[in-house]
């Protein structure tokens, strides 16, 4: 989009802050962990500065030079601008400068936050507006080509001098302004916004503001607060030019013949590039905070302060711990622990050691490969890209295509050289073939091969590059026949429940044309559907989601009680099938479920008939997925974001600092659904279980047999053996076996399979000692012990460990080498954890 | 990109997930036991067919194979063990022989190389073997002498391996066996029915201990391999039909026998050499309440070079140094531990908190004073939520589309692969197979949305349907499934920055259609294979020579990728020369120099080539201006930096190499 482009922007917000600002509002919040309504308190004012302060977050965030804001406050009780000045202190009274002209950062948000409605002053908003006008436009003196919006923020209460708009509006066309009117509770029919009750004065000036905006023409637009809210977090894509960057296309060699080689001048440019969630900085908060930060007023105050990363070294220091063969594996778990003490002597996985001591090299099996540079030396390349061949475009594997793909330009500056480029390309694209090549991004830089695809645009033309395999990035897996399955005889089998019956496919068949997405998009403007979902609309709702928590958290305070509001529409408007495909598809569906019959694998329900006591867990978890309120159509995958955010919202009065991992998290949100809406449960609950609703079993009530799981909560112990013997997984295995036994030992009944979770702990904690998840065993026997220990916990269940004694506890340092891996608990700490 | 650009420790990994792509296949670790057949057959000497000189036999390529094989896999899977067991000789453990349990093997089978991690000793060992090997063709054959009555049982060959690999191998490994034999039907006459039952019997034992059998077989002109004597009724059949017995479907063996001649053997071994793993095992919902169960792989997936460690010298030993990052509060000093983490954005853009008045405090930079029981930041659960929109992993179908809607340039990263399973959801098998034919036939994609890991965020991508293909003697070529193509968002989509530019005439479109229809790939599409990727291969031969403490010559470098140039010059290099006729007297080449948009003026610094050459052949180039030989040099696609005198030394440069 060339005609807008980024920054070279200077934005006046011109604020209401007269006295009827200060009137208070409730204010929505997202609903609570049972779909109850939440509200808070703020003044209009408050309200306002939500929306000025998430649009000054956004120029922050952007961090360009050139985009650039003031702040005009008008109904202040100070009077001071230039206009003011300049006429000798006539007129132009109440409107104050607050914020001048300048890139915004942190200090503009918080003299926006010090901001407070006056007592009794009033102030013009006409007037503000031409302060507003005459500050940006010697500001922008000398830089004509730089664009101006004005933001208005009002109640609409106060008096407007309506005298002579017209010259206003004229001013403003002529400067090319965009004006924006955001009023707090401004009526918009068309978007389904009207509040009736409103006093006479507000109502003229609505519709004074109305026609104002409609005299500027397109530049101009008037919306009410709350819209105005929901559409500063819409999705919009940052838009990054691409830079152009210089190399040379050759077919054949100048050194073998110069006659006959070829080379165009060409830059390359990115066509797509992965954009990833702005990073998120860790803090903590200090604990001795409480003490100190004690104000005049007597208010205490908690400081946050942010973590800085740190990278330490550690050696082993016992001779014979030569084949340490897990060093990557295991220092990413080491983190997770509770390192607790910060002494470094008592270390026990090493002695810590300078990076200045450290020479770099290669492990070459238990050999190391010393390698000082960190490289060795590279294969001398040529900066260029050299076409192989050609081949035909139809035989290109789609998923072949490795990476970001990339615009191959020739030279912008030279005709000559465009006209050759093009030549190519049309040659290409006229035999429908493509090119491999091999790209070197500069003299010396490793060799990517890829495919060039000839690309004719409408007034240009290109090629798109893309990465292809090399033979070392290519798998070749083979996975069994689904059409021809051979019994042991040998002989081909026809029938079998792996294979389809043509019933089977032609539902199948029905399901897929129901399920067409050709035809079910908006209407265009005869009204005819095209296709439904593009990636042009598709916004990444990760990087839009991080952004709007972190424009929040910096507009609020606290979190607990100011919790995220739901993301915008547009950035899940592709996260459910179309209705309309649905609609169409009912019939085929039900014909599929009918007839393909599938059905979660559930070994559970077996053993669930021989133990009693299984049952009830189930029963229990039955009853928790049909009292969940906010279940909707889509609850499949999760009710969304919605009920995450109540959920942690109703973590608020915890603690923080004792909220440690994933296992407590799920396990309080069980306990929270458990709780209130007393709906009774219903009497189909104790029916067989009925596959559907169980996949249908949104996140985190039934944390067990989640799926991503593998080790689920009927019985851990044969599950957790299943995946050992197959061999893929342990380390996923024993994580999940840590949160199945954390989670039974928490919860109601758990003693009735005290035995059975003993037995599961030697087995778990034989297979960390054997297969070096030691970290992962010490860290789940201590988050055990305090889970057991604490206020609802389970302290009978610690005592049976401490029965057990030292085989349950900490895997120690000897006991880990011997099986030649490392631990950081020495034999003394171990007897220690299972004596107190 | 090299992995060395950053430092791989500061790599944030729950932000960054490409880097769990293989953090799941480091945790794990593989171990291969290769079993090689040593009977006469399989020693019988013949000619080299790579050198003229020299004898090779069976076993020699064999265990030539295994070598290669454990060289690559020291670089690829530092972490991974190797065994070699020799059966069908008479060789018997000596005192300096294998290990502790050979007594206990089976009489016939000889451990040549206990299971244990890999290094360089252990590869030079069989290197000088092989080394002797050819200096004197007898000499295998005086090391293992061929057992000559009646061949081993290929059940006790099988309860070997097991002890072997019950005492060698790490429990939870991926435990494969690479039986290599020439010996079509090794039991023949009277009791073979039974030594027939025993080979089973012992093959289930294994099977159900974890262990996966990957016969490669060597077939001949005179003496092809036919599967159907012995080993078909021994080895599993595919997709077996009696679930009790076997239930990881994982383990199904016919998939990957492999019947090669034995100059092939090294390349079957290659494809089997990494063991299929899994990278993610997640529900795919075709439509609410209709759900089925899938598998993922990473078929493709960037190879790269293993990243460097660190070490310290201890006194005479080099030690690796354990690398661990932590997080700290420098002001005070103090390490943080990860579960009382919060997490927001940066002070930068961050408002320091209202009722925060003293600004100069510096002992608070960096960090927000807000009240007591006030929390401004997220907590690691709120965190994750953002990123996973509060989806659990999984895929969800949205819909079909035609297979023409996915566009070339729709692609961010590479593709994944899913194949049901059916231990997840009971029907998987038949509703997968269902759909995939179904669109098959329609020439259907599937969008849908994926949330592929825990930590991932949510992607839309297109799932396209793959046919199995076999080739003429039975092996798949492509396996049954969908390529699961991730989609770009609109956040990752560049606009074009060049809208027009000049176009060729028709005359010079043919000219250069007819030398680009002389070029054509002799395979007719992208062959991988054939391009081993010469920056990791040059790496790992250095590493390698510096690992045996050799001398390495970069002469001996030989690579892959190199452009065919005097096979392109030959085929079409008159072709090439009459198209640069052609453009040379396009009338493009008399406009000098588009008008910019820019509204910067300009020195005018166009000088046309021939212009500069003539400077070039006075030796006054030094008489140009900077911004003139800037100006060349960029038009060329040389570098512009430097003091001017490096700059008329390329311009110099690069008239005496055009």
């Amino acid at each position: 989009m060339p005609a807008e482009r980024a920054g070279y922007t200077v934005s006046m917000f011109v604020i209401d802050a007269s006295p009827t600002m200060g009137n208070v509002r409730h204010v929505e919040l997202p609903p609570g962990p049972n779909g109850e309504v939440m509200t808070t308190e703020m003044t209009n004012l408050e309200w306002c500065l939500r929306y000025v302060k998430l649009k000054i977050q956004e120029m922050i965030f952007n961090g360009r030079k050139t985009d650039q804001c003031g702040v005009i406050v008008f109904g202040s009780d100070i009077t001071d601008n230039i206009v003011n000045k300049e006429s000798g202190g006539e007129g132009y009274a109440n409107v104050q400068e607050y914020i001048s002209i300048g890139q915004p950062n942190v200090g503009t948000i918080a003299k926006l936050d010090a901001l407070r409605p006056s007592e009794s002053s009033t102030g013009d908003p006409l007037d503000a507006l031409i302060v507003a006008l005459e500050t940006q436009g010697r500001y922008l003196a000398s830089k004509k080509s730089w664009t101006r919006k004005v933001f208005l923020v009002t109640d609409g209460e106060g008096p407007v001098e309506a005298e002579d708009w017209q010259d206003i509006v004229k001013k403003m066309q002529q400067h090319d302004v965009f004006l924006t009117i955001v009023g707090v509770d401004f009526d918009d029919p068309e978007l389904g916004y009207e509040y009736p009750d409103k006093s006479r004065h507000k109502k003229v000036n609505e519709a004074f503001y109305k026609d104002f905006v409609h005299d500027i023409g397109e530049k101009g637009i008037v919306g009410t607060m709350d819209y105005a809210l929901q559409e500063v977090v819409r999705p919009e894509p940052k838009q990054t030019r691409s830079t152009l960057m210089g190399t040379v296309l050759r077919i054949g060699n100048a050194d073998f013949n110069a006659d006959e080689a070829i080379q165009i001048n060409v830059k390359a440019s990115k066509c797509t590039a992965l954009a990833r969630p702005a990073t998120l900085k860790k803090y903590a908060m200090r604990q001795e905070a409480d003490d100190m930060d004690v104000d005049g007023e007597g208010e205490r105050k908690a400081v946050y302060a942010q973590l800085k990363m740190r990278t330490e070294y550690y050696v082993e220091s016992k001779e014979g711990a030569e084949d340490d063969e897990d060093e990557d594996g295991a220092n990413i778990k080491k983190e997770d622990e509770s390192a607790e003490g910060t002494d470094d002597t008592q270390k026990p996985n090493g002695a810590r050691v300078e990076k200045e001591d450290l020479v770099r090299g290669f492990k070459y099996g238990t050999t190391y490969a010393p390698c000082p540079d960190g490289q060795f030396p590279k294969l001398s390349t040529v900066k260029g890209i050299d076409i192989l061949g050609f081949f035909p475009k139809k035989n290109l594997r789609r998923e072949y295509l490795m990476g970001e793909i990339q615009y191959i330009w020739a030279d912008e500056k030279s005709p000559h050289q465009q006209v050759a480029l093009s030549s190519v390309v049309q040659a290409l694209d006229s035999l429908g073939r493509v090119a491999i090549a091999r790209w070197v991004n500069k003299d010396g830089a490793d060799i990517k091969m890829g495919v060039l695809v000839p690309c004719v645009f409408e007034k240009a033309d290109c090629f798109l590059w893309a990465r292809l395999p090399f033979a070392d990035d290519v798998r070749k897996y083979t996975f069994a026949s689904l059409e021809r399955l051979v019994s042991k005889k040998g002989e081909e089998v026809k029938e079998h429940p792996y294979l389809p019956t043509q019933e089977q496919l032609n539902a199948m068949d029905a399901f897929v044309d129901a399920m067409d997405l050709g035809d079910v998009g908006e209407p265009d403007e005869e009204g005819v559907r095209g296709p439904w979902f593009d990636t042009r609309n598709s916004y990444n709702p990760a990087i839009h989601r991080v952004k709007q928590a972190i424009f929040h958290s910096a507009v609020v305070s606290d979190i607990p009680s100011n919790p995220l509001p739901p993301p915008h529409p547009d950035l899940v408007q592709f996260f459910e099938p179309p209705k309309r495909a649905l609609k169409r598809a009912r019939k085929p569906l039900e014909r599929c479920k009918e007839v393909f019959n599938v059905k979660e694998v559930t070994k559970r329900v077996a053993k669930a008939k021989k133990e009693g006591h299984d049952h009830i867990n189930d029963e229990d978890e039955m009853l928790l997925l049909d009292r969940k309120p906010t279940r909707t159509q889509s609850s499949f995958f999760g009710s969304g974001s919605q009920s995450q955010v109540g959920a942690s919202a109703s973590f608020a009065d915890k603690k923080p600092a004792d909220d440690g991992s994933d296992t407590e998290d799920d396990n309080e949100e069980l306990l929270l659904n458990a709780k209130p809406p007393a709906t009774p449960a219903p009497s189909g609950s104790r029916g067989p279980l009925p596959t559907p609703a169980r996949s249908v079993s949104p996140r985190g009530l039934d944390p067990g047999r989640a799926p991503g799981k593998i080790i689920g909560n009927t019985d851990p112990l044969r599950d957790f053996k299943k995946n050992l013997a197959g061999g893929d997984l342990v380390t996923k295995a024993v994580e999940d076996m840590a949160v199945v036994i954390t989670e039974i030992v928490l919860k109601p009944f758990a003693k009735r399979r005290a035995e059975e979770l003993i037995e599961c702990m030697k087995a778990m904690r034989k297979t960390c000692l054997e297969e070096d998840e030691v970290d992962a065993w010490n860290a789940f026997i201590v988050n055990l012990k305090s889970k057991c220990n604490a206020k609802p916990g389970n302290p009978a269940f610690w005592n049976k460990v401490k029965e057990v004694g030292r085989d349950l506890s900490y895997i120690s340092d000897k006991e880990a080498e011997r099986f030649g891996g490392s631990a950081q608990y020495t034999e003394k700490q171990a007897k220690e954890l299972v004596e107190s | 990109m090299a992995p060395y650009d950053d430092d791989w420790t500061k790599i944030d990994d729950e932000d960054d997930e490409e880097l769990q792509d293989y953090s799941i296949f480091e945790g794990q670790r593989d171990v291969i036991l290769f079993c090689i057949d040593c009977s006469e057959s399989m020693q019988a000497l013949y000619e080299d067919p790579n050198d003229e000189d020299a004898q090779t036999s069976n076993l020699a390529v064999a265990l030539e194979a295994a070598k290669q094989i454990q060289k690559k896999k020291i670089i690829a899977g530092p972490n991974d063990s190797v065994g070699i067991m020799l059966f069908n000789t008479t060789r018997r453990p000596d005192a300096k022989g294998a290990g502790g349990y050979a007594s206990e093997i089976k009489l016939g089978t000889f451990l040549y190389q206990p299971i244990s991690l890999l290094s360089a000793s252990k590869i030079k060992e069989l290197m000088l073997l092989l080394d002797a090997a050819k200096e004197d063709p007898e000499e295998l054959v005086r090391e293992f002498p061929p057992k000559k009555d009646r061949k081993v049982p290929i059940g006790d060959v099988f309860t070997s391996c097991n002890w072997i690999l019950r005492d060698g191998a790490p429990k939870t490994a991926t435990k494969r066996i690479f039986l290599i034999t020439d010996d079509d039907n090794p039991h023949q006459g009277p009791g073979s029915e039974q030594l027939r039952n025993s080979a089973r019997t012992t093959l289930i034992d294994l099977t159900q201990s974890g262990v996966t059998v990957e016969p490669f077989f060597i077939s001949t002109e005179d003496k092809p391999f036919d599967v159907s004597k012995f080993y078909s009724s021994v080895l599993l059949p595919n997709n077996i039909l009696d679930e009790d017995e076997l239930e990881q479907d994982s383990s199904v063996l016919s998939e990957s026998i492999s019947i090669s001649r034995i100059e092939d053997l090294l390349a079957q071994m290659r494809f089997h050499e990494s063991p299929k793993r899994a990278l993610f095992s997640v529900p795919l919902h075709l439509a609410e309440g209709f759900t089925i169960g899938v598998k993922g792989y990473a078929l493709i997936t960037e190879q790269k070079k293993g990243s460097y460690k660190y070490f310290v010298d201890t006194g005479g030993r080099m030690a690796l140094a354990n690398v661990k990052t932590v997080y700290v509060d420098e002001d005070r000093d103090a390490e943080v531990d990860k579960s009382k983490f919060f997490f927001g954005s940066a002070p930068g853009s961050t408002a320091a908190s209202a009722e925060k008045e003293d600004d100069d405090q510096d002992e608070n930079i960096g960090a927000r004073t807000v009240k007591a029981d006030h929390r401004p930041f997220y907590t690691a659960e709120e965190t994750r939520a953002f990123r996973t929109m509060g989806l659990v992993p999984g895929f969800r179908l949205l819909g079909f589309k035609d297979a023409g809607d996915l566009a070339f340039e729709d692609n961010v990263k590479h593709a994944y692969f899913i194949y049901p399973n059916e231990m997840s959801y009971s029907g998987s098998k038949r509703t997968f197979s269902a759909l995939l034919k179904s669109m098959i036939n329609k020439n259907k994609i599937a969008l849908a949305l994926a949330l592929m890991r825990k930590n991932a965020s949510p992607v839309f991508c297109y799932l396209l349907p793959q046919e199995e293909i076999i080739d003429d003697n039975g092996c798949q070529i492509d396996p049954p499934g969908f390529h699961i193509i991730p989609l770009p968002f609109a956040d990752d989509i560049r606009a074009a920055p060049i809208q027009e530019a000049f176009r060729a005439p028709p005359d010079l479109v043919k000219s250069a259609t007819e030398w680009v229809d002389k070029l054509k790939i002799k395979t007719g599409t992208y062959p991988p294979d054939s391009y081993r990727n010469p920056a990791l291969a040059y790496h790992n031969e250095q590493l390698e020579a510096s690992a045996f403490r050799d001398e390495y010559n970069p002469e001996d470098f030989e690579d892959e990728t190199e452009p065919p140039i005097s096979g392109i010059h030959k085929k079409a290099g008159k072709l090439m020369k009459a198209w640069k006729d052609t453009l040379a007297n396009d009338e493009s080449a008399n406009i000098v120099s588009v008008p910019t948009t820019g509204s910067k003026r300009k020195a005018d610094v166009s000088v046309n080539e021939a212009e500069i050459r003539s400077y070039y052949d006075n030796g006054s180039l030094e008489k140009l201006r900077v911004d003139q030989l800037k100006e060349f040099l960029k038009s060329k696609g040389v570098a512009v930096s430097g003091k001017k005198a490096d700059l008329v030394e390329r311009v110099a440069d690069w008239f005496t190499t055009n």
